[in-house]
């Protein structure tokens, strides 16, 4: 991903963009359901609450907040699925909603969680009609199947019915058939959703080289954070409909791991009354195994090299690791609300 | 930026005979590329497409069973012979066949589409919803319906010495695909109520009820089950005038000419309606 194409002009531009649903609070049981025929209670929820946003080309861009954040209504309305309540959204140069024929021409979705293929035939018949969908010439079909083939691997099971196929080979042939006519715009929801260590990487490995090769841009939603991790330089995280924080990753890792911990094995279990000298304010102390600890702390508060300094003085170490906090353990307590006040860059 | 979309739409503007002409031809091939589709799936499952084959004929031959066995009980029905009666049955059976071989994801529409959420995969193609799902699946075995129909009217012309010319075929092509599309276009606004009500099994059943009155001579019924089969669900005006004008006679009031009007307006009710329903869903979400 070449700098200088991100400065283009964005590809996504929204603008307060709204979503307000109108549901009704459902009774329990049977009597609440008969109930529920007749008396219901209306309320507003907002699903999508002024979220604005640009992407421009050729970024990708990691969407993430927790179930019923408002990730899937954003995407709905972003590929004109669903009408705003008020905001603006433009893709491509379009308003989905309005000109929903024309622009669904310009970009690629996939659901994890739902094929677009047809499922009682071969993954082929597929790509074919999509072809015939799309106006995609014969020659640049042909071509972008050999690549997608390079990549994906998808040519041994092209014969296959989608119904026979296994998840991961089935959310290979979706992103394919997603991509068949080159949309420069490319939507995941939860494109690894499910999937085996190998299937995801290759996945992966295919949105890097599409990203690359074709400059593609790349918006996903998805609730495994490796995903972010070797994919996007850049995150959005929703919750309860508001843009919580939009920016590098290195950036909210760097404002937000705060807790860092050393892992080590001691030599033997002469060691322990040593180890035990770290059990004071500030240090977390945890006993893995047998000879083997962890010690969680505040960066901020207690200096890594002090404390390894100490480690190494008072107990004989034979392994030593420093690592950082899971950034799941960050985006936990940013939906927690814990650290609202520090995302405020 | 990649297109410029202010421009394209201009453009369309004034060339728009043109663009129709080019959205018409290109949605011919699409039908027929969804139908070669639908048809290999079925070869999938080649039992199943026996048997249903099989079992939808026999439901044909019970229905017009109960009509040789009324009329061997009856001479007539009002005034209608039995191959008069056989004739009309007979044409019946053309819309009747029409609409089951293209409506059948209508049927399943509310619950497929709206509640499963396939819809939305539907709003993500560059071609028209309605004919996405108008086209996703058909019932190709009821084109024994359709050979059925036509054989009925075969033998009672023979018997009614009926003859038929190159013009009278193409008004009965004629007449046929308008009760067709009054068949289609009422189904099809039962099916858009789905985009409001969440309901899994819809409200086609009783209407489909209705189908077997249009069936039988106009003229038994009661003067408020004929203006219902005119006008309100118009199953009736569908198949009797174009039979009795096909068998050579005349009727009073004579609702011919409005056959094709009221197809016509079926039709663009029942598409207004649609992309009435596509827009609510749009706003409401599933």
């Amino acid at each position: 991903m070449a700098a200088d194409k991100l400065t283009g002009a964005p590809l996504i531009d929204v603008r307060e963009l709204s979503k307000d649903f109108r549901t009704f609070k459902r009774r329990e049981g049977v009597w609440g359901s008969i109930q529920n025929l007749f008396v219901r209670d209306y309320m507003t929820v907002n699903a999508v609450d002024r979220v604005s946003f640009e992407v421009k080309p050729g970024e990708m861009v990691g969407y993430i907040g927790p179930n019923g954040a408002g990730k899937s209504t954003s995407i709905k309305m972003l590929t004109g699925i669903l009408m705003p309540s008020s905001g603006e959204a433009r893709v491509n140069g379009f308003v989905p909603y309005k000109q929903r024929r024309q622009y669904v021409k310009t970009i690629g979705v996939v659901f994890g969680q739902r094929t677009q293929l047809w499922w009682d035939i071969a993954v082929v018949e597929s790509f074919k009609l999509l072809r015939r969908i799309y106006e995609v010439s014969e020659r640049d079909f042909q071509e972008r199947m050999e690549r997608f083939n390079q990549i994906l691997g998808i040519q041994d099971y092209l014969f296959t019915p989608v119904r026979k196929l296994s998840l991961g080979e089935r959310m290979r042939c979706d992103l394919a058939a997603a991509l068949l006519h080159n949309p420069p715009l490319l939507f995941l929801d939860e494109p690894t959703i499910g999937l085996d260590v190998v299937a995801k990487d290759q996945i992966r490995k295919f949105l890097r080289a599409i990203n690359r090769e074709f400059q593609t841009t790349v918006l996903l939603t998805t609730h495994d954070l490796d995903d972010i991790e070797e994919l996007c330089r850049r995150i959005m995280i929703i919750d309860h409909g508001r843009l919580l924080y939009d920016g590098p990753l290195d950036l909210l890792k760097q404002k937000l791991l705060r807790t860092k911990q050393i892992k080590f094995a001691v030599k033997d279990s002469a060691q322990l009354a040593g180890v035990h000298a770290f059990t004071r304010d500030g240090l977390e102390l945890e006993q893995v195994d047998q000879l083997t600890y962890r010690i969680r702390f505040d960066r901020v508060k207690v200096s890594t090299a002090d404390l390894i300094r100490q480690i190494l003085n008072s107990v004989e170490v034979r392994d030593l690791l420093i690592e950082d906090e899971p950034i799941e353990e960050v985006v936990k307590r940013i939906y927690a609300g814990a650290a609202l006040q520090e995302v405020a860059l | 930026m990649t297109s410029n979309p202010g421009g394209r739409e201009r453009k369309n503007i004034e060339n728009w005979p043109r663009q129709l002409m080019r959205s018409f031809w290109r949605h011919c091939i699409l039908f027929g590329e969804y139908l070669s589709q639908y048809a290999k799936m079925r070869m999938e499952y080649r039992g199943d497409f026996i048997v249903s084959t099989a079992t939808s004929f026999a439901a044909t031959i019970f229905a017009l069973f109960f009509v040789v066995v009324l009329f061997r009980k009856i001479p007539s029905l009002a005034g209608w012979t039995f191959p008069e009666e056989i004739f009309l049955y007979g044409f019946s059976l053309l819309p009747y066949g029409i609409f089951n071989i293209i409506s059948l994801n209508l049927y399943d529409f509310g619950n497929n589409y709206i509640i499963e959420g396939k819809f939305d995969r539907v709003m993500l193609r560059p071609i028209s919803t309605l004919f996405q799902v108008l086209f996703e699946q058909f019932r190709l075995e009821s084109i024994q319906e359709i050979a059925t129909g036509l054989f009925c009217m075969g033998w009672a012309s023979s018997r009614l010495h009926v003859h038929w010319t190159a013009g009278k075929f193409s008004l009965l092509v004629f007449w046929g695909a308008c009760a067709g599309i009054i068949y289609v276009s009422v189904f099809l606004l039962l099916t858009t109520i789905s985009f409001w009500f969440e309901d899994r099994i819809g409200v086609h059943p009783p209407v489909w009820n209705v189908i077997a009155f249009g069936r039988y001579p106009l003229s038994i019924y009661s003067g408020v089950v004929q203006f219902f089969l005119c006008w309100i669900i118009p199953f009736g005006l569908a198949s009797f005038y174009p039979s009795v004008r096909l068998l050579g006679h005349t009727v009073t009031p004579e609702y011919l000419p409005f056959v094709p009007v009221v197809a016509l307006a079926f039709l663009v009710f029942a598409i207004f309606m649609w992309n009435f329903g596509t827009r609510h869903y749009s706003s409401t979400g599933s």
